[in-house]
């Protein structure tokens, strides 16, 4: 009995080791695998006797109900007006058509100050383009010089659904769901553009008349970059199976107890630390009291809700605070600051793309005026 | 920095030693005979027992002591989208005890900052391949039967700052992107009775109403399985950050796809391809494809007592002490915990302790006698899924360091002669590049 264990200890040990490159210590103990797995390869618990996965009781009168009858039927405008998606397959695509040229205009409108120019980043907000080529990189030693992976619309998403789906349903940031359908089409088209991507084997010209016919005929260049396939007809099933065999992703299933080798120790060279906010602090004491807290102000807290998305980055609009930035505004006077608030003036949207009443935007800027004079 | 300057036996020593002078001069009575020995704390009447205390209806929704002010959450820049407003607030877990984490220290991620749900107007609207699109407002929705449940929520990004080496010295921000609850809802198999589900739905879209539409597809067969509508968290209504009025709980799996201010369930034939399943909580790895559709949260476990930030720098040789952490599985029940002092060479088990439940934090504990020594100490947890917590070089010999999400590799502290901890990494470069290499060489050229 012993022997034998050993001999299948050592032969799931080497199966381990060829699998993702660990040594097998001198004794390994295999962790015992579920008869049963539920859909994600977890162990699938049932109610028996009342006691759920032997733990939770239930009340078994529930399972006997057919129905409780709740609720509302949903009319069809209601689906309709909420069923914003669209699926890879296009389902819910709307119909509408843009092109490249207007989507410049809008993305210059509403994007460049988050995504750059050209969406090439820079802020600290996503890259939209470019990545082509790198998704093998590696970048284990910072110190070498080498490239990580860009993962961009162009060279990791494997739809533009996707795209459709997410620009029109969250983007931009600070007020979604804000664009028509022919803008986030001419959106998709600029996007598509910046990333090289042809529609119909023809690339994109300023001009291109992208419809919906037409967006159903993109193919994105990593279509064919992710596993397990769930587009297969059971594809819940290809994740299962993916999933049970630890294998896959470099997870054991047996513990090594003695002499395993599992490397040298590796200490912090350069530590994130000092970013922290708050700084870190184990101490027990009385809070320092900050006097007049700026929180309490009503201006304030519309400010913090409605123009900090882009007020807070000095890379996208001038930051309360930011004396430099302030000074030659102030100067223009507080009827142009309002009014330029008010109906908008080059990157600032009108009314920040809020509705809030005229009053209330007039106090939030003579509250960004107070903090920066 | 990381300090534990309270009651450490040098500062006790100090302290001691001025102990007359500063008693006296704050003129205190002075008990005739004080020696070096007593405790001056123990040796006055304190302010607190001289005084009333604040009245019952000062704080009519509680608070903790004002003294545990620094048991926050925390936030860095640079675990951020850009702003405030897609980024994550870290849970201080080392500062928790059990397994419940208080709700305003539960960990927070937003893609669109937190939205302010007005109950009246929430409604939770269900359509696509079933019999009968259903309405719901909170009040009906509260009305199906309910249970409780005891489940973590991880981000898959928890611990993703540690790919390439160790960069963070603090427990916060190297496991605090989780928290646990105690859940209340209704199981979505009991609520869907009344939509009555069409054999041709495999697949369902759970979206949110907050600014970033939060949407992810999940099969059929969780949704039948444990999933849960969820209105409640630790005995009160789900706070904003966690998903207010509702939120879908898929026990054990992804943070994300547990969306929050849930409005919108559509059945369907086919899997959706969201933003969030797509360009993000994918893995890449060396072969340049990526793993997508990687629902549960792999065994993991981490020990938090000691940790960088409760050291050991108040033992002396000879003491004894509790080792302690937690230890979970979004794929099942934790079945036990291995401990290692030589950083993983030679493993001992530890024993599990309090509750232990599925897709549960679970404690784990042992008791050491700590010979003042330094010592890399680590944990390693299994489960009833047959799954061990690999090592590092285990992990990245398959996944890479590019896939960002899903790191579970095992944890170690070192713990130094001082008592210092300090966050330590043991793994094998060599072997790693080397496997690396041999899956980007063996993967075909796109
Ligand atoms: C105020 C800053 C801001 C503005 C303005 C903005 N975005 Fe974004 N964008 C973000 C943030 C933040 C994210 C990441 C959100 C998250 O974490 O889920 C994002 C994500 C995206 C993504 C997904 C990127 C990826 O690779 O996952 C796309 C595409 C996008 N934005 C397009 C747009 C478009 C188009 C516009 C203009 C119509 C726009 N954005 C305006 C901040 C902004
Ligand atoms: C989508 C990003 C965005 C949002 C949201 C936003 N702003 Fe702005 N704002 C800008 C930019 C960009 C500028 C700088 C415009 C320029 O000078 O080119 C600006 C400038 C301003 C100015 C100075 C105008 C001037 O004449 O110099 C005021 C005042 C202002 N914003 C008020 C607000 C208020 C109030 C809100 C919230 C209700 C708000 N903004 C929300 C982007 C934004």
């Amino acid at each position: 009995m012993l022997k034998l264990n050993k001999k299948i200890s050592v032969f799931a040990a080497i199966a381990i080791a060829f699998a993702t490159s660990a040594v097998a210590g001198e004794k390994d103990v295999k962790v015992k695998a579920p008869k049963v797995r539920a859909i994600d390869a977890a162990t699938e618990y049932k109610v028996e006797k009342g006691v759920y996965a032997g733990i939770y009781k239930v009340n078994t009168q529930t399972s006997k109900i057919k129905k409780f009858g709740y609720g509302k039927k949903a009319t069809p405008d209601e689906i309709k007006v909420n069923d914003i998606d669209v699926r890879y397959d296009w389902q819910g695509l709307p119909d509408g058509k843009g092109t490249p040229a207007k989507g410049e205009e809008l993305y210059t409108k509403n994007c460049v100050m988050c995504h750059g120019e050209f969406g090439a980043g820079g802020k600290g907000y996503p890259v939209l383009a470019g990545g082509q080529g790198s998704l093998k990189n590696q970048l284990i030693d910072p110190s070498s010089g080498d490239e990580p992976p860009v993962k961009t619309i162009g060279s990791y998403w494997p739809y533009a659904s996707t795209l459709f789906w997410y620009v029109k349903t969250g983007m931009p940031f600070p007020h979604p769901m804000s664009l028509t359908n022919d803008d986030v089409y001419s959106i998709v088209a600029y996007l598509l553009s910046l990333n090289d991507i042809q529609v119909g084997g023809e690339d994109l010209d300023d001009d291109t008349v992208l419809d919906k016919k037409k967006l159903m005929t993109v193919v994105m260049p990593n279509v064919n970059g992710f596993y397990p396939d769930v587009n297969a007809k059971n594809g819940a099933q290809n994740v299962k199976k993916f999933l049970s065999n630890g294998k896959n992703y470099g997870t054991p299933m047996v513990r090594c107890m003695k002499n395993c080798k599992p490397g040298k120790v590796i200490r912090i060279k350069h530590t994130l630390d000092e970013g922290i906010k708050p700084p870190l602090s184990e101490k027990r004491d009385l809070p320092k009291v900050k006097a007049g807290g700026a929180a309490d102000n009503k201006y304030a807290k519309l400010f913090e809700a409605n123009c900090k998305a882009c007020h807070g980055n000095k890379a996208i609009a001038p930051v309360p605070g930011d004396k430099e930035a302030w000074a030659p505004r102030i100067k223009e006077g507080k009827d142009t600051l309002y009014k330029h608030a008010l109906k908008g003036f080059q990157g600032m949207p009108p009314k920040g793309g809020t509705n809030l009443p005229d009053a209330d935007i007039k106090g939030i800027v003579d509250y960004m005026v107070s903090k920066s004079k | 920095m990381k300090q534990n300057t309270n009651n450490t036996t040098a500062d006790r020593r100090g302290f001691l030693k001025n102990v007359a002078a500063s008693v006296v001069a704050a003129g205190a009575l002075v008990p005739a005979g004080l020696s070096a020995k007593d405790d001056p704390a123990l040796m006055k009447e304190p302010e607190w027992g001289k005084k009333l205390g604040r009245p019952v209806d000062a704080n009519l929704y509680g608070m903790p002591s004002p003294y545990e002010h620094n048991v926050q959450r925390r936030v860095h820049e640079l675990l951020s989208s850009g702003d405030m407003y897609a980024s994550v607030a870290m849970c201080p877990i080392q500062d928790l005890d059990g397994i419940i984490t208080p709700n305003g220290l539960f960990f927070n991620r937003a893609h669109g900052g937190v939205a302010i749900v007005d109950p009246n107007e929430y409604r939770l609207i269900i359509h696509g391949l079933v019999e009968k699109p259903l309405v719901l407002t909170l009040d009906q929705l509260k009305r199906y039967p309910s249970e409780s449940r005891i489940h973590f929520i991880e981000c898959p990004a928890n611990g993703s700052t540690g790919w390439r080496a160790p960069q963070f010295d603090t427990l916060q921000f190297i496991k605090g992107m989780m928290s646990q609850a105690e859940w209340t809802g209704v199981k979505l198999s009991t609520l869907l009775k009344d939509v009555g589900v069409k054999p041709t739905a495999k697949w369902v879209l759970a979206e949110g109403s907050d600014d970033s539409h939060m949407g992810r597809t999940i099969p059929i067969e969780k949704i039948m399985d444990d999933a849960m509508l969820v209105w409640a968290q630790n005995g009160e209504a789900l706070r904003p950050e966690q998903g207010y009025p509702v939120r879908l709980l898929v026990p054990g799996w992804e943070g994300n796809l547990n969306v929050k201010w849930l409005k919108r369930l559509e059945f369907g034939d086919k899997p959706w391809h969201a933003k969030e399943e797509t360009s993000k909580y994918t893995m890449l790895t060396p072969t340049g494809k990526a793993v997508q559709f990687f629902w549960p949260m792999e065994v993991n476990s981490v020990i938090t007592s000691p940790c960088p930030d409760k050291p050991w720098t108040d033992l002396k040789k000879g003491d004894i002490v509790e080792i302690q952490g937690l230890a979970w599985s979004g794929e099942g029940t934790i079945k036990g915990v291995d401990i290692s002092f030589d950083g993983g060479k030679n493993w001992t088990e530890a024993n599990l302790k309090g509750l232990v439940l599925p897709k549960a934090w679970t404690r784990f504990s042992y008791i050491y006698k700590w010979d003042g020594k330094p010592i890399i100490l680590s944990s390693r947890a299994y489960d009833d899924a047959g799954f061990v917590q690999p090592t590092i070089t285990q992990e990245v010999s398959k996944m890479g360091v590019e896939g960002i999400y899903h790191r579970n590799a095992i944890v170690s502290w070192e713990v130094k002669a001082n008592g210092e901890v300090h966050n330590v990494q043991v793994r094998d470069y060599k072997k790693e590049k080397e496997a690396i290499e041999k899956m980007q060489k063996g993967a075909k050229d796109a």
